[in-house]
């Protein structure tokens, strides 16, 4: 028996270093990412399993064609920036250009600023805001290196897809449900695991 | 309830599962309860779902526990019901087989992503009875790339898993690409993940020697294999398996790959990918790989000329390998879009600021590009090349003089094309190798205005006419030659009636292009060497006459033309005198090489060297005049040399000369004046003198107008148009060598007789249509009138 009942699957894009895998609490150590890694995260949410499968990709521009190939089927992007870092908010519009090209155009979009520990930031909280609110975005601040936010920005997403999940129902031909896994695709719900 | 009675209600199939699983898990698989669970699942078949979905559960539970020695012992029965089970029921066991492997994969335990996967591999090669039209593979795809990408800090991890994810992509790709009703692998959303992970693996794989080095020896990374050369080989299978829709699919994320990772420049791997690519795909598409990287090149029309050079490299060291395959219409296609690239690079309008460096990587793309259409062509059979050498002509820009300097450049970059082309090709029989179409677009761009073209259109010549090496040796003009110096073999009857057909069309070309005033010592010996070779392979006693009057016609040019320079026409005079030697030489004419050698000690002993080779820029004057009596060949003393070798000048033989009036004649004619007049004539003045165009002014009867009214006026001719296109060229062909000098020496504008030729014919043609040869706008592209055959496929 699954002990889940809903998966989706979650992008990590932004610049190189502003903090994709430290966010995804992915295992410290490797370095930049190279390509896409993948880890499996957890959420109860009102007593309900919530898997994700979160993809992080690569920041550096070398890789762009492989994670490209990773948006389409994600049910929600992270796009994240470093609050400390001009350029990482400036590459903003050119990710939202790629995202709009290589994804599925209701994916759920949220915008990180990263590392608010930090004492030199460069973007003030509304700066980001705005930009996520212009371009129709969730925002969020984080530190990813002291655990601040994280788990709620899951959370949200998390809650926010189910609800999305739930309010569609039955509904089989959502084109939000790219098939995830072996099963059939006439299973109730690809969010929603058969059990 | 007690649980003994629990446990005797369980259904049959559980206890059988259950009882696989040893108490201590290091005991492993409990052998013959494995065998007893397979024989009931083989005599109950259709109790394989749920076994499988037990065997899902418990794994699970296992996984989430971290009993990963139970998870590796479930997955263990797993593979053997899935060898064991062939019964169609299997479809659902592998729903659930294949939701275990999906689950240790998501694990973040490196052991389990690598167990699953082996597992997974063994799956991949058993045949299913029944295709599984519902099953997706996306996640595999999805993890199994991810994998490749692997950078676990502990190398020898690392390793395993990018070579478990080369594996496991191995494993997608048999499972899904024999059978179009499971998932469609060709689709970009899996080839964009597929084929950058294994070239990744193919370039940045550190070798197997560091990774020892690095971390101590492992058996497991001493495996037969390494990740690149599993890498490489997954590439060879995906590619061998694609069909002719599916080529692009994987080439496309070849090319992004490539651009990502700015790995055009230096293109060895570029190279080595292309090479693999080539040599492992069904050789009947090869071509759709040298297709899209030719698009590729258009579409990195603003990219850098070093990168664009690059992958013009790339595509002339596998160009080859297409050739063989391909056929009519692509080989066009693929000399078209060669052709059109160059033709873009000429065109190219650079940066005001671009510095010189720059403009030098254009030159270097261009070069890159004929050389690939040199590398394409050497590969193709003889009568291909022949073919494309016609394409190519058809493609050069037929113009006189252009004020526009890129239709020039365009021009000498087909040629040069050409030109490398025609290296390849050996020549057998003269008329395969000059179809008249050919022949004449050719000698056409003989006289163009520019020397450049015409010197690029005599190496090509002496490519296509040199079948026994004697080019090297005939370079320049020299007096100092033996005949065992050359190798000669009997002229062939197809040659001689070759050379019949058409010496009049070639002599005429080559005598205009001498005509030019922009010739240089290059362009005299250019000619000085096709007229070499055209002596050496075709001429026999029979055709030799016609050559001879050419050679006097040539002298005669060096005397008479009042706008070559004096320097331009000592050139001509040591041409003439080194070709005469030549042909008496070749064709073993005694007495005429006896005179020739005579006139050549008298320039010797009257120091007037001007006239004989080699020739300079400048030659200097040291004899007493510019024409010291008994310098010149005289037709007196050559009519004897030729009949005491046994050419009877007088009796007109063959079909060809009969219709013809002989130059010797006419060349008799001009000459009993000229001699006297000239030899004690400072050869500048003459350039200015007005005496010498009106003694060559235009004979009214044979004026252009003329030759047209007479035209217009015949009545059979206005009935049949192709007897009166023939009559014209008959007209001109039979107009004396002298009087069309005359008209042209006359004529004030720069154009030359040919063009006034093509204006006349183009006036003709307004009315009535004709399809002139020498109409320069064809209603459709010369190449599908030239090869109706290639455009039947
Ligand atoms: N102070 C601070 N440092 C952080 C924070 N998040 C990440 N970092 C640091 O930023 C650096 C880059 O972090 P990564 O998570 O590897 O960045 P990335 O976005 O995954 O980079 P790529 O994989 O190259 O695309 C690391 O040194 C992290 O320790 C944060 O919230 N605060
Ligand atoms: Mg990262």
């Amino acid at each position: 028996m699954e002990d889940y009942k809903f998966l989706f699957k979650v992008v990590l894009v932004g610049n190189a270093g502003v903090g994709k895998t430290c966010l995804g609490m992915f295992p410290p150590g490797q370095g930049a990412t190279i390509g896409v890694d993948f880890m499996i995260k957890t959420i109860e949410i009102d007593n309900e399993k919530v898997k994700l499968q979160i993809w992080d990709t690569a920041g550096q521009e070398r890789f762009r064609s492989i994670t490209q190939s990773y948006y389409r089927s994600a049910h929600a992007l992270i796009l994240i920036y470093d609050i400390t870092s001009q350029p990482t908010f400036d590459c903003l519009n050119d990710w939202l250009r790629e995202i709009d090209e290589y994804a599925n155009n209701r994916v759920l979009r949220v915008l990180v600023g990263n590392k608010i520990d930090k004492e030199d930031r460069e973007i003030p909280s509304h700066v980001g805001q705005d930009f996520a609110q212009r371009h129709d975005m969730r925002y969020l601040e984080t530190s990813a290196k002291q655990a601040d936010n994280v788990e709620k920005l899951f959370v949200q997403i998390a809650s926010e897809l189910m609800e999305q999940a739930k309010s569609k129902g039955i509904s089989s031909d959502s084109p939000q449900s790219l098939p995830f896994n072996t099963r059939t695709s006439k299973s109730i719900n690809d969010y929603c695991c058969n059990r | 309830m007690c649980v003994g009675c629990l446990s005797r209600m369980r259904p049959r199939y559980k206890r059988l599962v259950d009882n696989i699983f040893p108490s201590v898990p290091q005991d492993g698989l409990v052998k013959n309860n494995m065998e007893k669970l397979t024989f009931y699942a083989l005599s109950s078949p259709e109790k394989l779902d749920r076994i499988g979905e037990y065997l899902f559960q418990k794994a699970s539970r296992d996984i989430s526990r971290k009993r990963n020695e139970f998870v590796m012992i479930a997955m263990e029965a797993m593979d053997q019901l899935l060898v064991a089970c062939h019964a169609q029921t299997l479809n659902l066991f592998v729903e659930s087989y294949l939701r275990i492997v999906q689950k240790l994969l998501e694990s973040s335990e490196p052991s389990l992503q690598i167990l699953a996967t082996q597992s997974f591999v063994r799956f991949s090669n058993i045949e299913e009875d029944t295709p599984s039209y519902h099953r997706r593979y996306d996640f595999f795809v999805s993890k199994f790339s991810s994998m490749c990408h692997n950078n676990n800090p502990n190398l020898v991890t690392m390793e395993m898993i990018r070579m478990a994810g080369i594996k496991g992509i191995q494993g997608v790709i048999r499972k899904t690409v024999s059978d179009d009703l499971v998932e469609n692998i060709w689709e970009p959303v899996h080839m964009d993940k597929i084929v950058p992970s294994l070239l990744f693996n193919m370039h940045t794989m550190k070798s197997k020697t560091d990774i020892v080095v690095e971390s101590g020896i492992s058996e497991e990374v001493n495996d037969k294999t390494d990740s690149f050369s599993l890498a490489e080989s997954c590439l060879r299978e995906l590619i061998g398996r694609a069909s002719f829709g599916h080529v692009k699919s994987v080439i496309r994320p070849v090319l992004k790959h490539l651009d990502a990772h700015h790995m055009w420049v230096p293109n060895v791997f570029a190279t080595q990918c292309f090479r693999i690519l080539m040599f492992s795909i069904q050789s009947q598409y090869s071509y759709a790989v040298v297709e899209t990287l030719m698009t590729h090149l258009d579409e990195n029309g603003n990219a850098s000329p070093k990168i664009r050079t690059s992958i013009a490299d790339v595509l002339s060291k596998i160009i080859a390998i297409a050739a063989n395959e391909s056929v009519g219409p692509t080989v066009l296609e693929i000399i078209n879009s060669l052709l059109t690239n160059l033709r873009t690079s000429v065109t190219r309008r650079p940066p005001s600021n671009i510095g010189l460096s720059e403009s030098d990587g254009e030159n270097e793309y261009r070069e890159a590009l004929i050389h690939a259409l040199g590398e394409f062509a050497a590969h193709l059979p003889d009568y291909q090349k022949i073919e494309i050498m016609m394409f190519i002509m058809s493609k050069v820009p037929q113009f006189k003089s252009s004020n526009n300097p890129n239709d020039l450049h365009v021009q000498r970059m087909c040629l040069k094309s050409l030109l490398m082309v025609s290296t390849k090709y050996s020549s057998v029989q003269m008329n395969a190798t000059f179809p008249q179409s050919f022949l004449d677009l050719l000698l056409k761009t003989l006289t163009a205005s520019e020397d450049e073209i015409r010197f690029i259109v005599l190496r090509i010549l002496h490519t296509l006419l040199d079948r026994h090496n004697n080019a090297p040796k005939l370079s320049k003009a020299t007096v100092n030659i033996t005949k065992s110096e050359i190798n000669l073999e009997k002229c062939s009857r197809s040659d001689t009636i070759f050379i019949r057909k058409h010496a009049q069309d070639i002599y005429v070309s080559i005598y205009e292009s001498l005509e030019m005033t922009n010739n240089t010592v290059e362009n005299v010996e250019a000619v000085y060497t096709t007229l070499a070779l055209i002596c050496i392979e075709l001429l026999s006693e029979e055709t030799v006459l016609d050559f001879i009057r050419l050679i006097l016609s040539i002298q005669e040019l060096a005397i008479t033309n009042a706008v070559l320079s004096t320097q331009q026409k000592f050139h001509l005079h040591g041409l003439v005198i080194s070709i005469m030697l030549l042909v008496a030489i070749v064709t073993d004419l005694h007495p005429l090489k006896d005179y020739v050698e005579k006139v050549i000690e008298q320039r010797k002993l009257l120091s007037a060297t001007h006239l004989l080779p080699e020739l300079s820029i400048h030659n200097e004057v040291k004899s007493a005049s510019l024409l010291p009596a008994g310098v010149l060949i005289e037709e007196p003393e050559l009519t004897e040399a030729l009949k005491a070798s046994g050419i009877d000048i007088t009796t007109e033989t063959g079909p060809v000369l009969a219709h013809r009036r002989s130059w010797v004649e006419n060349t008799n004619m001009s000459m009993k004046g000229s001699f006297t007049d000239l030899s004690n004539l400072d050869l500048d003045s003459v350039n200015s003198t007005p005496a010498m165009q009106r003694r060559f002014s235009p004979n009214e009867d044979l004026s252009f107008e003329a030759m047209k009214r007479s035209l217009m006026d015949n009545p059979v001719v206005r009935v049949e148009q192709n007897t009166r296109q023939t009559q014209l060229c008959d007209m001109f062909r039979n107009t004396s060598f002298q009087d069309l000098v005359a008209i042209s020496t006359a004529s004030k504008d720069e154009e030359s007789l040919h063009s006034k030729i093509t204006d006349v014919f183009n006036k003709v043609d307004i009315s009535n249509k004709l399809s002139a040869v020498e109409t320069t706008n064809q209603p459709i592209p010369i190449y599908e009138t030239l090869f109706p055959e290639l455009f039947a496929f």
